[in-house]
């Protein structure tokens, strides 16, 4: 157990490495100078070159990435060319939102895929199957920004029953306050339930946007493993010592059909977290995501720069997570095969 | 049609036994998979009776419905598959109106399965300890998780685990496929039941684990003088172990008897057939070893009449084999009695030499 611990941190240390290394290339390998973006174009060559000097682009490559590195992890990420505040305080302050909005996806995505699931499996609904294979197709195609879209024409548009890209709260709710930076727990720690509930029909809309196309990917992935596992002679064995259909399949069934879902969880976390940029921009959420992509029209590279990173080093550390967790799960990951007689 | 007579798979008479009510009774037990168009007639209206400790041996080529017939005792059919008909006694209590929930307290506790291979039959994710514990724990709910574990550990030494104690903790692939399989059957035998139906429990085993696993199974099915129906395709095993042989061809139990009378003068020509092919070191000089031409029947298209016409020796294009479905026969052979599915039964009881 404690080798597989170490092989996994070690191979994610090397996949953050490997991270920096591509962002530090990326960002050179870039046409334009960085100075001369930060300066803008009227400026003198000598502002260039000072400017250049302040953000060390004139030291050895190497010293450049050590820098580059360092500061990142020192949660030294410069400040935004665009209005000065700190790179740090800027994300912070959306990262609540961010979050927020990529559990709410990831919870309600995890859920409807293994209820699904389950119904057209352990209970055998087979014109259920046929639609759930009909959305799953449907939804794992379509782009998350195009759902979207026709999801606000139905239920705001025209239905009138969901609230419009306004972000978190709209106008009629104050944020509660401050504790976890997640407007549903912090109203209902607050005791504003109105507030709660706002926050929450504020979330329906970009959580299905979001997680529309990973629900489908997780809900073929979870039928297909459990329609396979359930074929399994352990089942009928466990059948056989008398276990009630459902019993056997959750002791047996469940476990082992769970594991590939759970790696795939692990990378749907993820890419929730870090991607949601074009699904924000759409209903106007105040996250990471908004902020990335007015960083990007600017040209407001340390901003961009530092998302990058961070979304690599949380992509990883997600993994890392799911690795530990699937090894814990499955003894045949960590207990190596003795020889017997 | 009404079923045949019911009669002991064994000739009466040879046991003490005999005269006692059979530990298990099936009467016209049908099974067929269904799809759009389609149906298997997997299993078809086969009946059998059993003595407690009797050994029956049910062989026959793939894809006759052996494992059907298995799981349609046990009621693990699952769709598109299902039961279509007939009775399962079982100690003299109908079990095949029984619900799935009721077949639970019945399932593990007086009828228990062991399956083909080892590799897939216990949970991989699960400790061996826990999936024995399981197999106690469901028909003794009030059992305490230690009493249970120690249980567990006894079987395990039961069936000869060395070191059982410790190696509960082990997951299914520390173990080898011999381990494996009498792991397997550690948890078939836990609540003593009067019939044990093993699937081809060695098929999947090296030659030399497969006899200590059949030893083992011979030692423990004496000891709980538990009734054994043993399906396999190894007619050697069947001599060795059992005690009467039911012959299966597309899904139907074409001749039925004690072993001597298969071994010595088997009726059926399928039977007959099956014999040939078994390799003997006294025909070697015979030429090659013979095949059964042909293959089996789709058993979504039966054929007319005799199922095994199509590819019999003595009836091939004979009307009444391709017309008539023949009934059960009993013939009284020089090496015991036989129920045979043939028209051709009594003509030939005594003829086939093998």
């Amino acid at each position: 157990m404690g080798l597989v611990i170490l092989k996994r941190v070690i191979g994610s240390i090397g996949a953050i490495i490997g991270a920096t290394i591509l962002a530090f290339i990326i960002m050179r390998a870039l046409p334009g100078n960085p100075a001369r973006l930060i300066v803008g174009p009227l400026a003198t060559p000598q502002a260039v070159a000072s400017v250049s000097h302040q953000i060390g682009l004139d030291k050895p490559i190497f010293t450049q990435y050590w820098l580059f590195i360092s500061h990142f992890f020192e949660g030294n990420w410069g400040y935004s060319y665009a209005d000065g505040k700190s790179v740090s305080s800027l994300i912070g302050e959306r990262l609540g939102a961010t979050i927020e909005l990529a559990l709410f996806s990831f919870v309600i995505t995890m859920f409807f895929a293994v209820v699904l699931a389950l119904l057209v499996t352990y209970r055998r609904r087979p014109i259920a199957d046929r639609i759930l294979r009909g959305v799953a197709y449907l939804g794992f195609g379509t782009p998350p920004f195009f759902v979207a879209l026709i999801l606000l024409i139905v239920f705001f548009k025209s239905l009138h029953v969901l609230p419009g890209p306004e972000g978190r709260l709209g106008l009629q709710a104050n944020p509660p306050p401050t504790v976890t930076h997640l407007y549903t727990v912090d109203a209902l720690i607050a005791g504003q339930f109105g507030t709660f509930w706002a926050s929450v029909e504020h979330l329906i809309l970009p959580g299905i946007a979001l997680g529309l196309s990973s629900f489908s990917f997780i809900v073929r992935l979870l039928r297909a493993n459990l329609l396979e596992i359930s074929r399994e002679p352990f089942l009928t064995v466990a059948r056989g010592k008398g276990l009630r259909r459902w019993t056997a399949f959750r002791r047996h069934a469940l476990p082992n059909a769970f594991l590939p879902t759970l790696t795939v969880g692990g990378l749907v976390l993820g890419e929730f977290l870090a991607g949601s940029v074009l699904i924000e921009r759409v209903f106007n959420w105040p996250g990471v995501g908004s902020l990335v992509f007015d960083a990007i029209v600017k040209q407001d590279y340390a901003v961009v720069q530092t998302f990058i990173l961070l979304a690599a080093v949380m992509f990883v550390l997600v993994n890392l997570i799911v690795d530990l967790l699937y090894a814990v799960i499955d003894p045949r990951v960590r207990i190596p095969v003795v020889a017997t007689a | 049609m009404s079923g045949p007579a019911p009669m002991p798979a064994s000739p009466p008479g040879d046991s003490p036994g005999a005269s006692a009510q059979p530990a298990l009774s099936v009467r016209n037990l049908s099974t067929v998979f269904e799809s759009p168009g389609r149906t298997v007639h997997a299993v078809r209206d086969v009946s059998f009776d059993m003595r407690p400790t009797e050994r029956l041996g049910v062989v026959g080529e793939s894809g006759s419905g052996k494992s059907a017939l298995a799981l349609s005792i046990l009621g693990l059919i699952e769709p598109p598959g299902r039961v279509v008909g007939g009775e399962i006694r079982l100690g003299g209590r109908d079990i095949s109106k029984l619900s799935d929930r009721a077949l639970g307290a019945v399932r593990g506790n007086d009828i228990a399965l062991v399956l083909q291979d080892p590799m897939s039959a216990l949970d991989p994710v699960r400790t061996i300890g826990r999936q024995v514990v399981d197999a106690i724990a469901v028909h003794e709910p009030e059992l305490r998780r230690a009493a249970a574990r120690k249980r567990a550990a006894e079987l395990l030494r039961e069936v000869d685990i060395p070191q059982a104690e410790r190696r509960l903790d082990d997951y299914p692939h520390q173990y080898s496929g011999g381990m494996r399989q009498r792991v397997a059957i550690a948890m078939a035998i836990a609540h003593n039941p009067s019939v044990l139906i093993a699937d081809e429990p060695t098929t999947a085993l090296d030659v030399t684990t497969q006899s200590q696993v059949l030893a083992l199974l011979d030692r423990l099915v004496e000891q709980h003088r538990t009734a054994v129906i043993l399906i396999t395709h190894n007619l050697g095993i069947v001599s060795d172990f059992c005690d009467s042989v039911a012959v299966m061809y597309a899904g139907r139990f074409v001749e039925t008897s004690g072993v001597d009378h298969i071994f010595l003068s088997p009726t059926h020509p399928y039977s007959e057939a099956l014999l040939k092919c078994v390799p003997n070191p006294e025909r070697l000089a015979e030429g090659p070893l013979p095949a059964i031409t042909g293959f089996p029947p789709d058993l979504s298209q039966l054929p007319h009449g005799c199922s095994f016409q199509p590819r019999c020796p003595v009836g091939k294009d004979i009307p009444e084999c391709r017309g008539q479905t023949p009934q059960p026969h009993t013939v009284e052979g020089p090496s015991g009695a036989a129920i045979v599915e043939c028209h051709f039964a009594e003509q030939r009881i005594g003829e086939v030499k093998v």
